[in-house]
């Protein structure tokens, strides 16, 4: 009858819905992207250096002086030493491979010192952000490096 | 028919009167009106100061008085000073305010941050200096027109704490916590001050005593250090500013440049020098003619410190091109001498 077909009509139209329903979503499983880690082996140079605030780029020479990192062998090495977070060649560290956020130089013979270890991307290249006192503790210094 | 405004002169004069006091009575003002402090004072003492104050109030409510004041960092006055006040509101302790604390007129700075960004060195010369902010530990509770009277009393311990005699003018803000460092909008009228605060900056008082070197806040110098507390290993400005006497290096057009002659003595007792004109020891002048001239450098590689030796004091002259004219401190034969040292 009219009825019957009707109510079959629907029927099928009603298990037509859930079936689209229930195909319509997929449960994606995707894995998280493993951070890679931070590589920082290479020769850094100082390109910007501020002393309490104060810009030394124009008055101090920087331009001779390099860190070099060597990530497999955990080691760095000065060349032209300027007043910096550590006075000699040594280890280095940072405190995580993948997400670091502080770094420890420790020279050979000598105690290890700690900073804040900033590494954002500008312009398109890694920086390094190291801030420290050479000297006096209240005489806070910044340096920004970039590889060569 | 013309209508005159008939007001006799005596009613004139009433009127005048009763307006006058109107205006007089919707205003408010802060105003130290003395300081009572000693001229000068001996390293290590203890000197008691006392500022006076009187204040007028417009508006009810509530506030913390705040209290600030401007000294040498190396005096530490956060430890070493105690203030206390009495006033016809009450008397009471003033606590020192925790770098934490902001408050809404500081743009997001500490008090401590905030005067000095608001009064800076109050005259001063060398930045060596820091505000220390106080408040009282009661909230005071004041009425429209209320008058009060308040005597801050600073008791400083162990004065010139990092041991150098001190030529300084120190300075005082009162102020309170819910106005700041603002204006009551009625400039002009027959306050004092238009200001919900005042400050207040004393005469060159005198440190005399201790073993460092004389540090003079007041009086310009033929040569300044920056920053003025360093070591070997830091990086240091000396600047030398040929304006303020007339010195036997003449006038600044006959010297592009002038040089540093420099003795280092070190802590195992040897000295280094550091005196041939050339690139290493030339000053430059900041922009020709200016008559002030710069170097900026590192004393272990100034004076060629080897890694064990680190270099404790320095005595220098500035000198010409040739290094036949030399100048020295307080443009005597003496030379200037600076000690490498935190405090």
């Amino acid at each position: 009858m009219n009825i019957q077909f009707t109510l079959k009509k629907n029927i099928c139209l009603l298990v037509a819905c859930i079936a689209f329903v229930w195909t319509s979503c997929r449960l994606e499983k995707i894995s998280p992207v493993a951070e890679s880690a931070k590589d920082i082996t290479g020769t850094w140079k100082v390109i910007s250096a501020t002393r309490n605030g104060t810009n030394l780029i124009p008055v101090f020479d920087f331009s001779q002086f390099n860190i070099k990192f060597d990530a497999s062998a955990g080691t760095y090495s000065l060349v032209n030493p300027v007043p910096f977070i550590i006075a000699a060649d040594g280890k280095f560290a940072l405190d995580d491979p993948n997400f670091p956020f502080k770094i420890t130089f420790t020279a050979t013979g000598s105690s290890s010192v700690t900073t804040v270890f900033n590494y954002p991307i500008v312009s398109g290249a890694r920086q390094i952000t190291l801030t420290f006192s050479p000297g006096c503790a209240q005489n806070s210094y910044v340096y920004t490096l970039i590889k060569k | 028919m013309k209508t005159r405004l008939r007001i006799k002169g005596k009613k004139l004069w009433l009127l005048c009167a009763v307006v006058l006091l109107g205006i007089s009575l919707s205003c408010c003002y802060l105003i130290i009106n003395s300081v009572n402090q000693p001229a000068s004072a001996v390293v290590g003492s203890t000197v008691s100061i006392t500022v006076n104050a009187t204040s007028h109030t417009n508006s009810s409510g509530t506030a913390h008085m705040i209290f600030g004041i401007l000294a040498p960092k190396g005096w530490n006055l956060s430890k070493n000073a105690k203030v206390t006040y009495t006033s016809s509101k009450g008397n009471g302790n003033m606590t020192l305010i925790p770098a934490a604390i902001i408050n809404n007129h500081a743009g997001g700075l500490s008090w401590a941050a905030y005067m000095k960004s608001f009064f800076g060195l109050e005259g001063n010369l060398i930045d060596d200096m820091e505000w220390i902010p106080f408040q009282s530990d009661a909230i005071i509770t004041y009425a429209n027109g209320d008058l009060m009277t308040v005597a801050i009393n600073i008791q400083i311990t162990n004065i010139g704490a990092d041991n150098n005699p001190t030529l300084v003018k120190l300075a005082y803000v009162i102020a309170n916590d819910v106005n700041a460092f603002t204006f009551d909008g009625n400039d002009g009228d027959s306050s004092p001050t238009s200001e919900y605060y005042n400050e207040f900056t004393t005469p060159c008082f005198s440190l005399t005593g201790g073993t460092g070197d004389l540090v003079d806040f007041c009086n310009p110098q033929l040569t300044t250090i920056d920053p003025p507390k360093s070591l070997d290993n830091d990086i240091v400005t000396l600047t030398y500013n040929n304006n303020i006497v007339s010195t036997p290096l003449g006038t600044n057009a006959a010297n592009p440049a002038v040089y540093i002659c420099a003795t280092a003595t070190t802590s195992d007792g040897k000295t280094l020098n550091a005196c041939t004109p050339g690139p290493k020891t030339m000053m430059t002048q900041t922009s020709a003619g200016s008559g002030v001239y710069q170097i900026t450098f590192w004393p272990k590689a100034l004076f060629g410190a080897t890694t064990g030796q680190s270099i404790v004091s320095m005595t220098y002259y500035i000198t010409n091109q040739a290094g036949t004219i030399q100048v020295g401190y307080g443009n005597t034969a003496a030379a200037f001498t600076y000690k490498f040292k935190c405090l």
